[in-house]
């Protein structure tokens, strides 16, 4: 799959761009705090409906307008179909087919987008939050009901939380509610962790190959998933609930003293290991960047196996961050299959051939101009 | 506000009313200046007297001019059959239907901690009493389907489960006369969830 067309409006430092990508590679080339990561973002707003790294959607719309708006036109199983999302002070739209999706979870996945910015460097050896989001983006961009079941999860869990907060205050709470709540927890709560199994299974096929690649066969990546329940990965719904139904009956008595839920896969993660060593705490900051990348690789593998078509792959000035090594394995992967957005401050350092077939574009201050290269 | 008070005082009301913008209100409210006096004192009587005369019924919450309502006053409806909704507009809706004789119970609203509404701030209460005293044999749970709609239900049911009346939630699943393809997935995997031996 890949994106023809981008039209911007209004959109962060881009008044009205008009742009025509290349299928295969393209690279955005251009000075610091020029555009070149908004122009990136923008791509996988239309992809996420949600940026990475603004707190909140009006951070999208020019500082002195009052809507922002992204346009694309995308090429997937030999069909072309626009794509668009507006952001205005009153919420967001998004449409496909140029007819507006009420729910987000009809529109995400019309575009399957893998981004590697610096930040997914922090993959391994951030907080667990960024490993959740890692793993939810990924399954919701193959099977959007997953989307479903973790908003209604958050959801509860929100309602779940207050009720906790306020039976602190009772003296003889009824604890009915607080049952029927549990209940609606772990109904959702299973069924992601049986969805998150599922997805591992065939992540750990993809990333531990191609991990083993990378590091020229002496490394060995294990990915294992810490829950806050016992459970096996081979569980099916039922036992999850099960044991989710048994440790909430346990630890009853210490989220009313606490006031809050104390577990749940909104308290899991996951857990990298190399040749048996947790590459959080233990590995070098080599291993832990082969980690994440063999992690995004593996990505683009599994889109390509679930979907049938390779998604499109956003590198956020990450190429300066790997060295030559890793730099061509990455782009030896990609080579004439996937189409690539490649932002950086100067092309002069990369030598691969991937890189110099490229088309390249120049941004300036909110502008882009194309150039082909002889 | 560059306006004469009473017309100010106009917008500010229509903007009280949801949907309606400060844009909306200018034009509602210059609209009322032009309409026939006449209509205007009906149509101010009609706000008032909405407020006024109506009340909710004691019995089952719904809205209603004389109490106890309409509803529950007819002796020819099904006594041991009771409906549970949040909302007096879900009456009307299953009223149109003209298929279910029972009787209804409007909760006016649903259980939800995050907005400090508990079971004693909507009408449960007078529910379970009426279960005590009334011959009821079958209760139709008919919340929202959404998580408070369904948290609602839940709590109901488990309040109620231990005097054996029989308790029913209504079907969730496609809408009728729609195609199977239209169906988004959380519906259409609810539907085959509920699907039944023919």
């Amino acid at each position: 799959m890949y994106i023809n067309n981008l039209n911007l409006t209004y959109y962060r430092n881009y008044q009205d761009l008009s742009v025509t990508f290349d299928d295969r590679v393209n690279v955005i080339i251009g000075q610091n705090a020029q555009g070149k990561t908004n122009l990136m973002e923008a791509i996988y707003v239309l992809a996420f409906t949600k940026s990475y790294r603004a707190a909140k959607d009006k951070e999208l719309i020019q500082w002195d307008q009052n809507y922002a708006k992204i346009e694309g036109t995308v090429f997937k199983r030999q069909q072309q179909f626009p794509l668009e999302m507006q952001f205005s002070t009153k919420g967001k739209k998004a449409k496909l087919n140029h007819i507006e999706q009420q729910r987000l979870s009809d529109y995400i996945g019309a575009l399957n987008v893998v981004m590697f910015a610096p930040e997914d460097l922090y993959l391994v050896k951030g907080i667990p939050q960024v490993r959740r989001r890692f793993i939810d983006m990924e399954i919701g961009q193959i099977q959007p009901i997953y989307i479903y079941h973790l908003t209604q999860y958050q959801k509860v869990l929100k309602q779940r939380n207050y009720l906790l907060k306020s039976l602190q205050r009772e003296k003889s709470p009824d604890l009915t509610m607080l049952e029927v709540l549990t209940e609606q927890l772990i109904e959702h709560a299973s069924i992601i962790i049986e969805k998150r199994f599922i997805f591992l299974k065939l992540l750990r096929e993809w990333a531990e190959a191609i991990h083993h690649s990378i590091s020229q066969q002496r490394e060995e990546l294990t990915i294992g998933y810490h829950a806050t329940v016992e459970v096996l990965e081979s569980d099916d719904k039922e036992k999850i609930k099960i044991a989710y139904l048994d440790l909430f009956q346990k630890n009853r008595e210490k989220e009313i003293e606490r006031g809050t839920t104390l577990v749940g896969p909104h308290r899991d993660d996951l857990i990298f290991y190399v040749n048996g060593r947790d590459v959080q705490t233990y590995g070098s900051q080599g291993q832990q960047r082969t980690t994440a990348l063999a992690l995004k690789l593996a990505e683009i593998e599994l889109i390509k196996a679930e979907v049938g078509e390779y998604p499109i792959l956003l590198l956020d000035d990450v190429l300066s961050e790997l060295d030559q090594y890793r730099q061509s394995h990455l782009l030896h992967t990609i080579q004439g299959k996937v189409q690539t957005f490649v932002s950086t401050t100067s092309i002069s350092d990369i030598q691969h051939e991937t890189i110099q077939q490229a088309e390249l574009f120049f941004v300036e201050n909110g502008t882009i101009t194309q150039q082909k290269r002889g | 506000m560059y306006y004469p008070e009473p017309i100010s005082k106009l917008v500010d009301s229509f903007t009280k009313l949801p949907g309606i913008g400060p844009k909306t209100a200018v034009r509602l409210a210059f609209f009322v200046l032009n309409m026939k006096e006449d209509d205007v004192l009906d149509f101010a009587k009609a706000l008032v007297n909405a407020k006024r005369e109506l009340t909710h019924c004691n019995i089952c919450g719904h809205i209603t001019d004389q109490d106890p309502c309409v509803i529950c006053q007819d002796q020819s409806r099904d006594e041991s059959v009771i409906c549970v909704v949040q909302d007096p507009k879900d009456v009307i809706a299953m009223e149109k239907m003209r298929e279910y004789n029972g009787k209804y119970h409007v909760l006016n609203g649903a259980i939800s901690p995050m907005d400090g509404i508990g079971p004693e701030d909507i009408n449960v209460p007078s529910l379970l009493n009426r279960l005590k005293d009334e011959q009821v044999k079958e209760l139709i749970l008919a919340t929202n389907p959404n998580i408070e709609g369904e948290a609602t239900a839940m709590y109901i049911s488990r309040l109620v489960k231990p005097t054996g009346i029989r308790i029913t939630r209504i079907a969730h699943g496609l809408p009728m006369g729609g195609d199977l393809e239209y169906a988004d997935e959380v519906t259409l995997s609810k539907a085959l969830e509920g699907r039944r031996e023919l």
